[in-house]
Formats: structure tokens, C-alpha cells, sequence
């Protein structure tokens, strides 16, 4: 067996020891490279901005605990950005397993911000049906959801003042890891009932994301961890995310470095088995 | 009786398929009512969808414990964790704090499902890392286009690929807001005509699938 079958057939655990080294020390000795801000996420924050005081924001966490490390300092970084600019705050979330982690989130952010329940911010929870909960909100957010995560009337909040359907919506965010997420809320919600829409997600499904932003659909997009970190900083509040940065950077090079030397010795193979003249079949190793 | 079994769902989903088509054009207050009343509907349908779900799951694994089949030990985990987080959610109402303080069902959530659930999301790094090693390998033109592309995204989305080459972030932009975005939508344009063609279908009593038993 040559060095470069040898290096081709090298113990996995080896690559899971380098992956795992590359993510410990650049969270423990940090560099802090600049993080670029991306017109997507811009356009999210750029929103938010422009909203007078008091408008209605929602923020539906449609996640699980799976996804939080991408995620959850996605919905910080939103719910910092909104409080502070005293936008009037509606949490839900369509993932049940998500329920619990999405009160945790809004509760603490609103009370770091001063911010009172039920009177700047309301926490609906969790109503099964994923589509048909948007579609009952379009029509009636009441008849959805009655009563919030904490068992008082939706009706007579405060913070509901003047709001009887997502149409007196200003603006709704979905954080998403999957469907029910984005598209659910583009195709059941902003489709009939023309409020504007942004989206949050993990990296993995942010590329298939991009039809609904390049055609207006979704107004602004924040992908993954970067998306987040990118956000902190135009918040001005940096945070997990911007802390991950390098870990990721450092952990993406590394499997740049992994494939190319995976493609080195794969050619070097081809190469050898071509000139033997046994290695006419170029997918054979 | 064939009646109950075949023509009435087919009956009924050909009314409602064509009145809740035709419900979106029609911005009239009767035709918004019903709506909310059936939307309403499907969120107490979705509720015990999740009855089932859970019953299903239940019987399942019963099954396996009770024929002793091969890792049935983790069936058994699934039962008492289950059991478990029910009896004491329904015990303290499903509330995750009281007064501020942490319940014994929060600390059920905060401390085992949401650190479960996040390592086993966070393992999928190892695995990406060990497989694309492995098969990530530029056996034809095609898989080489891809290899470049990837690179370059991957490249382009952390700050130290912006740093060592800066051009990588603006590549990168190109190739998610063209390249990327087309072919999507092309994908999508597909998926949503077969949606249609399929909607159509099953409006008509032409695909049966649902009913069980397959075609007639």
C-alpha cells in the first residue's frame, strides 16, 4: 500500500480529533477577525430601523434545541435590536420542542431590556397545526391563540393595542430550521395577508432560501452563525455568535485543507494506476 | 359499506378541495368566517394528530420490549423518559418555572433534552468533516465544478477566508444570489407544477392513495 492509499484510508477518528481541535482553541484564544455584513442581513436590520416606535413586531422561533447554537443568538441579537428600538414584541414559535427554550429567550432579553409582559412583549407558545396556525392568525390571532404560553388572555393586552389579525402586523421574522419555517410563512401568511417578511436559518438550508429573497418574497435573510454574527455587529452588542466566528473560520479551513489533500492523493493514485495502464477506469481507487 | 368507505371521502374532498381553491379569490366576510372556523378545525386535528403520534410511538416500542427484540433496552429508556417527563409536565401543569423558579419538567428541558438534542446535531461536524474526506473527490469535470464551488463558498462565509482572500466573499454572494438562486427556482418551479398536478388529482377521486388500499 503507497503513502497516499494509506493517508486516503487514515482512521476517522484522527479527522474527529482535528475537527474537534480547531472548534476548542479558537473559542478559548479568540483572534476576532472583521465579519463583513452581508446586503441580506443588512436588509433585516435596515427594517427593523426603519419602523416608528410602537409598531408591531413577530418573531416566530421555529426551532429546536438542535439548531440553537445557530439560532438562538439569531433571535438575541432580533430581540435586543427590537426592544431597543421599542417595537411592541410577539413571540410564538410552530416547533413544540422549541416551546420551552423560545420562552426562555424572549423572557430574559426582555427583561435585560426593562421591558414589562404584556405590555411591551407577549409570548404566545406553541398551537398545533404549523400552516393552519398562520392561516388562523391571518384571520383572527385571538380565535389562534386565546391565551398566551402563560395562561392569560391574549385580549385586552396591551401590547396587542389595535392588533386583531397579522394584517396589523409591521413586520414578522421567521427563525427557521426546516419546514414548518420561511416558506410556510411566505406562502400561508404574507401571500394573503401582506405583511412583510424576513427570515433567520440555519446555514444548511440558507441556499434554498434564496429564490424567496432574489425575488422580494423574504425582505432580508440571516444565514446560520454568520448571519447572527453579522447581526451582533450591527447591533453593536457582539455575542455567541461573533465569538463562534473564528472557531468556524478555523474549522471550515480545516476541511478545505482535508478535501484538497483528499483530492492530492486521489490523483496522485489515478496517476500512478494510469501509467501501470490498469487504471483506464478513472472512478476506480 | 362501499358508500361510507370510497364515494363520501371522495365526495367530500372534491366540495372542499374546489370551495377552499375557490375561498381565496372570494374576499367576502361569509367566505373569511369559514375559513377561520375550519383553519380552527385543523389546529384541534393537528392536537390530536399528536395523540396519535405518541400512542403510535407507545406501541410500537411496547412491542418490542414485550418480544424481547434485539436493542429493546433503548425502547425501554424511551418509555421510562417518556412516562417520566408526561407524570411530572402533567404534575406541575407543563409549567417550565414557578415564581421565577426552575421545575423539575424545566430542568427535564434545559438539562437533558436541549443539551440531547444539540450534540446530536453538533456530532453532524465530525461526520461532514470525516465524509467529505472521504468522498469529496474530483472523479469527473462535474464533481470538480462542485469541489471549486464549495471551497469558495466555504471560503467566503467565514471571516478568515474574507481575510486571507478577499475577493472570496464577493464570489461567494455571485454564486448563492445567481447560481444558486436559478437553479433553485427552477427545482422549485417543478416541485410546486407536480404540487398542483397532484392537488388536481387527488380533487378529482384520479389519485386514491390516501384513501388506503391503494387504486381501486
Amino acid at each position: 500500500m503507497t503513502f497516499a492509499e494509506r493517508m486516503l484510508k487514515i482512521d476517522r477518528r484522527i479527522i474527529f480529533a482535528v475537527i474537534g481541535l480547531c472548534t476548542i482553541l479558537p473559542l478559548l484564544y479568540p483572534v476576532g477577525l472583521a465579519i463583513r455584513i452581508s446586503p441580506e442581513v443588512k436588509a433585516v436590520h435596515g427594517y427593523i430601523e426603519s419602523l416608528p416606535e410602537g409598531s408591531v413586531f413577530l418573531l416566530s422561533l421555529d426551532f429546536d434545541p438542535a439548531s440553537k447554537p445557530e439560532l438562538y443568538p439569531q433571535a438575541v441579537a432580533l430581540l435586543r435590536h427590537a426592544f431597543k428600538h421599542n417595537l411592541r414584541v410577539i413571540g410564538m414559535t410552530l416547533w413544540l420542542p422549541g416551546t420551552g427554550m423560545a420562552n426562555e429567550v424572549i423572557t430574559r432579553i426582555a427583561e435585560e431590556q426593562g421591558k414589562v409582559n404584556g405590555k411591551d412583549y407577549v409570548f404566545l407558545g406553541w398551537s398545533p397545526g404549523g400552516s393552519s396556525v398562520i392561516i388562523n392568525m391571518g384571520q383572527d390571532l385571538y380565535k389562534a391563540f386565546p391565551t398566551d404560553y402563560g395562561n392569560q388572555p391574549t385580549k385586552g393586552l396591551a401590547v396587542l393595542t389595535g392588533v386583531q389579525n397579522l394584517r396589523d402586523v409591521s413586520y414578522v421574522v421567521s427563525l427557521a430550521a426546516g419546514t414548518t419555517g420561511i416558506e410556510t410563512w411566505y406562502v400561508f401568511g404574507k401571500d394573503k395577508y401582506k405583511f412583510e417578511l424576513g427570515g433567520g436559518c440555519t446555514g444548511v438550508i440558507a441556499p434554498g432560501l434564496y429564490p424567496l429573497l432574489r425575488s422580494g418574497q423574504i425582505n432580508g435573510l440571516i444565514g446560520g452563525l454568520r448571519g447572527a454574527a453579522e447581526y451582533e455587529v450591527l447591533i453593536g452588542q457582539k455575542g455567541r455568535a461573533v465569538a463562534g466566528m473564528d472557531a468556524q473560520s478555523v474549522t471550515h479551513f480545516a476541511i478545505i485543507v482535508l478535501v484538497i489533500l483528499c483530492n492530492v492523493f486521489y490523483l496522485s493514485i489515478r496517476k500512478a494506476k494510469q501509467g501501470q495502464g490498469h487504471g483506464s477506469h478513472p472512478n476506480v481507487v | 359499506m362501499i358508500f361510507f368507505r370510497r364515494q363520501l371521502p371522495l365526495l367530500i374532498t372534491l366540495v372542499t378541495g374546489i370551495v377552499f381553491a375557490a375561498q381565496y379569490y372570494v374576499p367576502h366576510p361569509a367566505s373569511e368566517e369559514m375559513l377561520t372556523t375550519v383553519t380552527k378545525w385543523l389546529q384541534i386535528i393537528g392536537g390530536f394528530a399528536l395523540v396519535l403520534g405518541v400512542t403510535s410511538l407507545f406501541h410500537i416500542h411496547a412491542v418490542k420490549i414485550r418480544r424481547k427484540e434485539p436493542g429493546w433496552g433503548y425502547s425501554f429508556v424511551l418509555y421510562a423518559a417518556m412516562l417520566g417527563t408526561i407524570a411530572i409536565g402533567l404534575w406541575l401543569e407543563g409549567k417550565e418555572t414557578i415564581n421565577g423558579t426552575m421545575t423539575a419538567f424545566g430542568w427535564i428541558y434545559n438539562f437533558m433534552m436541549v443539551p440531547l438534542q444539540g450534540t446530536m446535531f453538533a456530532i453532524l461536524a465530525f461526520f461532514i468533516a470525516s465524509a467529505a474526506y472521504r468522498s469529496f473527490r474530483a472523479r469527473s469535470r462535474e464533481a470538480a465544478v462542485l469541489l471549486i464551488a464549495a471551497i469558495i463558498v466555504m471560503m467566503g462565509r467565514v471571516p478568515l477566508g474574507e481575510y486571507l482572500v478577499p475577493i472570496s466573499g464577493d464570489i461567494t454572494q455571485w454564486i448563492l444570489n445567481v447560481l444558486n438562486a436559478s437553479v433553485r427556482r427552477a427545482i422549485l418551479i417543478g416541485v410546486s407544477l407536480g404540487a398542483v398536478a397532484l392537488s388536481l388529482k387527488i380533487i378529482f377521486g384520479v389519485e386514491r392513495a390516501y384513501l388506503g388500499g391503494g387504486k381501486e
